[in-house]
């Protein structure tokens, strides 16, 4: 082992790491070890009261009203992961494969597509909130200027719909970044593969299916993963979209808002509990993190080295 | 049966012409061999024929049929790329019978035909493994028996042997030629070793800058090379080609020094002269017949050697000598060529006459796709639409412009 001198080079690397490290510690491991801390204690507004063990834990799974609050989030929750993984990653793999295959103006639309990642979620919210408004929104003038005023809905307005319109807008919103990692994955495979693909069928469904899909497999799991954590900590889009309570009647709330709602008020009741909130919070990190070990270490199995 | 007929053939790439019109037929059961320098275009004129690029004008016939718009899998036609293409995520089995089930053969028949094309290629205990697994050779015989259970009318291999080590590859290419005499299929083989070319192929079609330069037998290319760049490119080591003029019955070079009298000499003033390293003799000592040199060095290859001579022009003389005949450098050396063995070439890289003497009589074993190689019927530098093709080099345009058969 080199001995670390305090001159020159190790100086150095200790002045430039050690500002970050502190302003990690602090901002970031030691809110999480106390959050789980938080979790089993008793609290009176912001003042600790008496360690109860799993008694949090308890409420928020199994007593009412909590536990159908809960239930209701997950599921919420469910349907956006399998909803966004037809519509964001399958339109994705859909959309790399026709950049890959450089259909005509696939240059425009590599870009076209990848913009709104960029673009922040904020601006994304708000601006699918007024498209979607229910007198001036883009979306029922443009149904009704074109014959189909009965299909104008008060999108954001009705249980049915909301959520949907919720899963739309984010995959709109992110699209591009699923497309991208597949393209990068597709534009791996050696040209001569698909050439020899194409001495043997000429059928683009077999060519994606036991060609194509089976070689972008680790980017399949990169994917796949990274859109189950993001569909299971969701909250920005529904927070701007939908507010606080996941309006109209908790149609479109998910456990991002309910946690967020339950440790720290809400705007019309006020009423804030760190300890189901950190319960909340706890039991949503060990959720994602074991399901997602398992996705990861499943994908990975049939991963093939090119 | 597989016939194939290329007439015109031209590909561009935006701008950027590859092919400049390719005219070549092709019999049942060749075994043709591509053959050229780096960026000939012979891998993209293989790449015509499999489907795979377009054809940007001219016409591919297969059996009659023209193919130009048909489809590369319903081509009949099978291809081994250069860096095998296996998939990587099938085993070997799967390899060969994903291509077989997407013809609609049934289970059995993908079957039979995977366990013979295992058994020829040596392939059976390797059946479960996946390419990653295997060795280059392994690779590479697995690629072929994935085109051999297509059973395909004809077979490309683009450069096969080009991943493998020198020892394997001579090995391979005994594989390959013992799986053509088995199977008989047609076969368009790629490559840019002249030593490849030369040992597998019934048929040379040799390519340089987008065209075709000669088509022929081994034997007919080695012996009767339609211009310098045959010359040079087929044999090893390569062809001497020297500058030299006519006076009355003797040639001298172009910058003074040395004449020698070969025989019956054609009618020309300026022409280059071609020497094999087998047609050169050296001897000892300067002044007398023949060209002067000096020795640069000599390669000891066992059962021969070869000298290479500085000729008083500058040009490096390649010649074949006994292993004893130790040439050491510096040495004064006389070169002269034996009997029948000089080839001359004129204007354009074009010959107007082939070797001259007894062991040359070539007309009789032209090839029926052999173009041009009579100079006397057919004027040897314009093509069938009568334009002057190019030249190999700018430096053969420096020759004199006094040749009176083809101006």
């Amino acid at each position: 082992m080199p001995k670390l001198r305090m001159t020159g080079r190790g100086l150095w690397i200790t002045i430039l790491i050690v500002p970050p490290l502190v302003f990690v510690a602090l901002f970031i491991v030691y809110p999480i070890v106390s959050a789980f801390a938080y979790a089993f204690f008793d609290w009176q507004g912001l003042r600790r009261g008496e360690f109860v063990g799993l008694d949090n834990f308890w409420t928020v799974l199994f007593v009412e009203p909590y536990r159908s609050w809960t239930v209701n989030a997950f599921t919420h929750n469910i349907v956006v992961f399998f909803a966004l993984m037809v519509l964001q990653n399958g339109l994705g793999f859909i959309l790399a494969y026709a950049l890959w295959r450089e259909l005509p103006g696939a240059r425009f639309h590599r870009v076209a597509v990848f913009l709104p990642v960029v673009l922040s979620t904020i601006i994304v919210a708000y601006l699918f909130k007024l498209f979607l408004h229910p007198l001036f929104g883009v979306v029922n003038i443009s149904l009704k200027g074109i014959g189909l005023g009965w299909l104008a809905q008060p999108w954001l307005g009705q249980g049915s719909t909301a959520l949907w319109s919720l899963i739309i807008a984010q995959a709109w919103h992110m699209v591009g970044f699923p497309t991208l990692v597949f393209l990068a994955g597709m534009q791996r495979i050696p040209g001569e593969i698909l050439d020899a693909v194409r001495m043997e069928t000429e059928s683009e469904w077999v060519k994606i299916t036991k060609v194509v899909w089976p070689l972008v497999a680790p980017s399949a799991t990169i994917v796949f993963t990274l859109l189950f954590v993001g569909a299971f900590n969701w909250f920005e889009l529904p927070y701007i979209m939908a507010g606080l309570d996941g309006s109209p009647y908790g149609s479109t709330d998910v456990l991002g808002l309910y946690f967020y709602r339950t440790a720290f008020g809400n705007v019309s009741s006020g009423q804030q509990d760190f300890g189901l909130g950190s319960a909340l919070a706890v039991l949503i990190f060990i959720f994602i993190a074991a399901v997602a070990s398992v996705i990861t270490v499943r994908l990975r199995a049939r991963e093939i080295q090119l | 049966m597989a016939q194939l007929s290329l007439r015109g053939i031209k590909k561009r790439f935006r701008e950027t012409a590859v092919l400049h019109g390719i005219d070549l037929e092709i019999g049942d059961r060749e075994f043709v061999v591509f053959v050229g320098p780096s960026g000939c275009g012979k891998s993209t004129l293989l790449r015509l024929i499999a489907g795979l690029d377009p054809i940007t004008e001219g016409e591919f016939f297969l059996n009659g049929q023209r193919m130009n718009d048909v489809v590369p899998s319903r081509r009949g036609i099978a291809m081994v790329f250069q860096s095998y293409a296996l998939y990587p995520h099938m085993d070997v089995y799967e390899n060969m019978a994903f291509g077989a089930r997407l013809m609609g053969l049934s289970k059995d028949e993908v079957e039979a035909r995977i366990a013979e094309a295992a058994r020829m290629l040596r392939l059976e205990p390797l059946l479960q493994r996946k390419p990653r697994e295997l060795s280059g050779g392994q690779r590479q015989r697995v690629a072929i028996g994935r085109a051999l259970v297509r059973k395909p009318a004809v077979f490309l291999l683009d450069e096969p042997l080009s991943n493998l080590d020198a020892a394997l590859r001579s090995e391979v290419r005994l594989e390959i030629a013992r799986l053509h005499r088995q199977i008989g299929g047609t076969m368009i083989y790629v490559t840019h070793d002249q030593v490849e070319a030369m040992t597998l192929a019934d048929k040379i079609v040799v390519m340089n800058a987008g065209r075709i330069e000669q088509v022929g037998s081994p034997r007919e290319l080695y012996e009767t090379p339609a211009n310098t760049f045959v010359a040079s490119f087929i044999g090893s080591p390569r062809m001497t080609l020297i500058d030299v003029t006519r006076e009355g019955d003797h040639l001298s070079m172009k910058d003074g020094g040395g004449s020698l009298a070969p025989g019956a000499l054609p009618d020309a003033a300026a022409m280059k002269l071609g020497m094999r390293s087998d047609a050169v003799l050296l001897t000892r000592g300067q002044g007398g017949e023949g060209f002067a040199g000096q020795v640069v060095y000599t390669e000891y290859l066992g059962d021969n050697a070869y000298v290479y001579v500085r000729l008083s022009d500058g040009t490096l003389l390649a010649a074949r000598v006994g292993p004893n005949d130790g040439f050491e450098p510096d040495t004064p050396v006389t070169m002269t060529i034996a009997p029948g063995a000089a080839h001359f070439f004129f204007r354009r890289g074009w010959p107007a006459v082939g070797p001259i003497g007894p062991k040359h009589v070539h007309t009789e074993q032209r090839g029926k796709n052999e173009k041009q190689h009579d100079p006397h019927r057919r004027c040897p530098g314009r093509d069938g639409r009568g334009r002057t093709r190019p030249g190999p080099g700018p430096h053969l345009l420096e020759l004199a412009p006094g040749r009176p058969r083809c101006l």
